[in-house]
C-alpha cells in the first residue's frame, strides 16, 4: 500500500481524538540532535475545521480485534484497514519535524493482534525516535488498556505525555458497550503512571540526571452521551482523577453515532452543547477553585443549557454578590461571571496604582455585559440591578448578557 | 505641552527619551514625534546620542527588567506615532519598576504593552507557521513576510530546535536573512534573492503533508471562518498546505 493511502486511512481514523495539546513539557534537546519542546505549546497550522494542528496525530493501525459499540474501527465495521511499520512512522515524524510542520508525534492505535503486540510496536517508534534519531520534540503515546506494566514504563520513559482513555464514565457502561475492555485494565496503568511520574520527580530533585517519566503528565478522554451517567457523576469522576490520580487534563467527547447498535442511544445530533458545558465546568474545577458539588447537586445533577456553569452558580447564590472589585480577593473575583483568570490577575495588578474604574475594567478585558450585574466599583453599582434571581436570569438571557456563540468542537469516540 | 523631535531611528527614540527624562521635564506634559523636516515644524530637535540610549537601557534593566523586555518587543512591532506613549511608559517604569506592566488602566501603558503583545503574538505564531524546504544542496530555506520584525528571536528559536541541519530564513518584506550553519547564527541583508531549486524528494514530502492536512479535519465540521481567524490569509503565501488550493 502507498504511504499516501496509509496516511489517509490512519490520520482519518485519528482525527476524532480530542487531545492535541503539545504543551507542558520543557525538553532542551541534545547537541547534534533535532528538536526541543516548548512549555506553552505551538500550533503549526489550523485544519479546515478550524482546529489547531500541533502534532502528527495518527494511528499505528486501525485493524482492531475488539468490537466496542461506539467506535468506527470496531472489528465488525466495514472500513478499509491499514497499518504502519515503526520505521514509516519514525521517518514521517522526522521529515515533518525538519520542515517545521509539527511539534511532534501523537501516536495511538487500535488493538492489533493483542494489547502487548500493539503497545510494543508503539513504544518501539518512540524509542527509535529518541535513541537513533536523537529526536527531542514532543511525543504523546496512548496506552492500550491491558498492556503489561513493563511496556507502560518504557512508554513513560520515552514520551512526554502518555494517556489511557477512560472511555466511559462508569464501569457498568464499559461492561455494556466495550465488554473486552475491563475497568481494571484502564485504571491499573493510570495508577502506575501516576506512581512512576511521582517517583521520577522525587529522584530528579536529588539528581538532574535521573530519567524523566512523562514530564507533561497524563491525560484521559471519555465519551459523553453514549451512556446514561449524569453530569454530576461525570464531574465527580473528573474531580477524582485530578485530585487522586494527578491527571493533567480530562477530555470530553460528544458521542457521535457511527454504528447502529441497539445498545446505543438514538441521538438526533451529537450532544455538543453538553460537551461544551462540561469543558466549562472542568475549567471551574481546575482553575477557579470550584468543587463538583458546588457546580451541581443531586437535585439538579445536569448542567444548565442556557447558562455557563459559573453564571448558573452566581444566579443560585445572590447572597455572594455584588462583589466590590477594588477590595475583593483573587478567589472572590474569580467567582464573578465575566471575569476570568487573566482579568482577575490584571485587576489586582492595576488597583495597586489607582482604584479601577468602569472604563478601566473594559481596558483590562472584563466582559462587562455579564459582569455588570454582579459587581460594584468603589461602591458604585453599574446598573440599578434587581437582584431577584428570576429577573436577573431573564435579563441575562434576553439582554446582551448572554455568551457569544462559541465555535464548538466536534469530537468522536477515540481509539485504543 | 512641550514638543520634542527626533530623527526617526529606534536608537534616536531611546536617546531622545533619555534626554527628556534627564532634563527633569514632566513626561505627562511632553510630546515626542519624528522630525518631518517641514518648514514651520515646531519643537526642539534632540540629537541622537548612542551613549545616552545605552545608559538608559542599562538603568532600566536594573530598575525594571520586564519593562526592558516589553520595550524590546515594542521595537519589533515598528509602530508609528507611539513615541509619546513610550516616553510616559518608561517614566512610569522608573517610578514603579516591573509592576508598571500591570498599570493597564493608564492609556500609555495600555498602548505600549498592547503593541508589544502584538509583536509577541506574531513571533509565537511564526514559530509554528514557518515552513522549511529542502534545497538541492541539502540546506534548508524558510521564507516569510511578517508584520513585525521578528527575525532575531525567531532565528534563535530555530537554532535550538533545528540545530542538526543548515538553514536560512529570509524576510522578504525587509530583505533580511538569518543563516545557521550547524554551529553559529549570523544575520545579514540580501538585495538580490532568487529561490534556489528544491531537492528531489521535497515535493513528495510536501504532498504527504498536504494529504495529512486534508484528512485530519473533520469533514462534517468545515469551518473556514474559524480557520482564517486563527491563521489569517496573509500568512498563506508560504504555507505548504495552502498551496494549489
Ligand atoms: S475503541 Fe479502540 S479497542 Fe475499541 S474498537 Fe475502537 S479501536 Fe478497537
Amino acid at each position: 500500500m502507498e504511504l499516501q493511502e496509509k496516511i489517509t486511512i490512519l490520520s482519518g481514523a485519528a482525527r476524532y481524538d480530542a487531545s492535541c495539546a503539545s504543551s507542558g513539557s520543557n525538553r532542551e534537546g541534545s547537541a547534534g540532535g533535532t528538536g526541543n519542546t516548548s512549555q506553552g505549546g505551538i500550533c503549526h497550522s489550523w485544519a479546515d475545521d478550524g482546529r489547531c494542528i500541533s502534532l502528527l496525530k495518527i494511528l499505528l493501525s486501525n485493524d482492531c480485534r475488539y468490537d466496542c459499540a461506539y467506535c468506527v474501527n470496531r472489528s465488525s465495521s466495514p472500513v478499509p484497514r491499514a497499518s504502519f511499520t515503526a520505521r514509516e512512522v519514525v521517518d514521517l515524524t522526522m521529515e515533518f519535524y525538519r520542515r517545521n510542520y509539527i511539534e511532534g508525534l501523537f501516536l495511538s492505535s487500535a488493538v492489533n493482534v493483542s494489547p502487548d503486540h500493539t503497545m510494543e510496536a508503539m513504544v518501539r517508534v518512540a524509542e527509535i525516535l529518541r535513541n537513533e534519531e536523537r529526536f527531542g520534540g514532543y511525543i504523546h503515546l496512548k496506552i492500550i488498556p491491558g498492556s503489561s506494566p513493563e511496556l507502560v514504563r518504557r512508554a513513560g520513559l520515552a514520551a512526554d505525555r502518555i494517556s489511557v482513555n477512560i472511555e466511559l464514565p462508569s464501569s457498568e457502561s464499559l461492561q455494556r458497550l466495550a465488554p473486552q475492555k475491563k475497568k481494571e485494565a484502564i485504571l491499573a496503568p493510570m495508577k502506575l503512571i501516576g506512581a512512576e511520574a511521582g517517583a521520577s520527580l522525587v529522584e530528579r530533585r536529588k539528581s538532574r540526571k535521573a530519567p524523566r517519566f512523562a514530564p507533561a503528565g497524563q491525560s484521559t478522554q471519555m465519551i459523553i452521551g453514549a451512556s446514561p451517567e449524569t453530569d454530576l457523576q461525570i464531574l465527580r469522576l473528573s474531580q477524582g482523577l485530578y485530585s487522586r490520580m494527578n491527571l493533567k487534563r480530562v477530555y470530553y467527547s460528544a458521542f457521535v453515532p457511527v454504528n447502529s447498535d441497539n445498545r446505543l442511544p438514538v441521538l438526533s445530533a451529537p450532544p455538543l452543547l453538553r460537551e461544551h458545558r462540561l469543558y466549562q465546568a472542568d475549567w471551574l474545577l481546575r482553575f477557579y477553585g470550584f468543587s463538583a458539588e458546588e457546580i451541581l447537586s443531586d437535585d439538579a445533577p445536569n448542567l444548565d443549557e442556557s447558562f455557563d456553569p459559573k453564571t448558573a452558580w452566581a444566579l443560585r447564590h445572590p447572597e455572594f454578590f455584588p462583589v466590590e472589585v477594588n477590595r475583593a480577593s483573587y478567589a472572590t473575583l474569580l467567582r464573578v461571571p465575566g471575569i476570568g483568570v487573566t482579568s482577575a490577575r490584571r485587576i489586582i495588578a492595576a488597583r495597586r496604582f489607582a482604584p479601577v474604574t468602569p472604563e478601566g475594567m473594559k481596558k483590562i478585558g472584563v466582559v462587562m455585559k455579564r459582569a455588570k450585574y454582579f459587581i460594584t466599583c468603589s461602591g458604585r453599582p453599574f446598573e440599578r440591578v434587581d437582584h431577584q434571581p428570576a429577573r436577573l436570569r431573564q435579563r441575562l438571557l434576553l439582554g446582551d448578557g448572554s455568551e457569544a456563540k462559541l465555535p464548538r468542537q466536534l469530537v468522536l469516540p477515540g481509539m485504543g | 505641552m512641550n514638543q520634542y523631535l527626533y530623527d526617526g531611528t529606534p536608537e534616536g527614540l531611546v536617546s531622545a527619551i533619555a534626554s527628556i527624562l534627564d532634563s527633569g521635564e514632566n513626561p505627562e506634559e511632553a510630546h515626542l514625534a519624528v522630525r518631518q523636516d517641514m518648514l514651520f515644524e515646531e519643537g526642539l530637535f534632540l540629537r541622537t546620542d548612542s551613549a545616552f540610549a545605552e545608559a538608559l537601557f542599562e538603568r532600566l534593566r536594573q530598575r525594571a527588567p520586564d519593562a526592558v523586555q516589553t520595550l524590546w518587543y515594542f521595537m519589533m512591532a515598528e509602530a508609528d506615532g507611539l513615541e509619546t506613549s513610550l516616553l510616559r511608559y518608561i517614566a512610569l517604569a522608573f517610578e514603579h519598576g516591573d509592576r508598571v506592566n500591570g498599570y493597564l488602566t493608564h492609556t500609555s501603558v495600555k498602548a505600549i504593552v498592547g503593541t508589544a503583545r502584538k509583536a509577541g503574538r506574531e513571533l509565537h505564531r511564526m514559530k509554528g507557521l514557518m515552513r522549511f524546504e529542502q534545497l538541492r544542496d541539502g540546506a534548508w530555506l524558510a521564507r516569510m513576510e511578517p508584520d513585525c520584525n521578528v527575525m532575531h528571536p525567531l532565528a534563535r528559536h530555530f537554532s535550538r530546535r533545528l540545530r542538526a541541519q543548515e538553514w536560512f530564513i529570509f524576510d522578504a518584506r525587509r530583505r533580511s536573512a538569518a543563516h545557521w550553519d550547524g554551529h553559529d547564527l549570523s544575520f545579514g541583508t540580501l538585495e538580490q534573492f532568487s529561490r534556489p531549486e528544491l531537492s528531489l524528494e521535497e515535493r513528495a514530502v510536501q504532498q504527504l503533508w498536504q494529504t495529512f492536512f486534508k484528512t485530519i479535519a473533520i469533514p462534517e465540521r468545515k469551518n473556514p471562518r474559524l480557520q482564517q481567524s486563527n491563521m489569517p490569509a496573509k500568512y498563506w503565501k508560504y504555507l505548504t498546505e495552502k498551496q494549489g488550493e
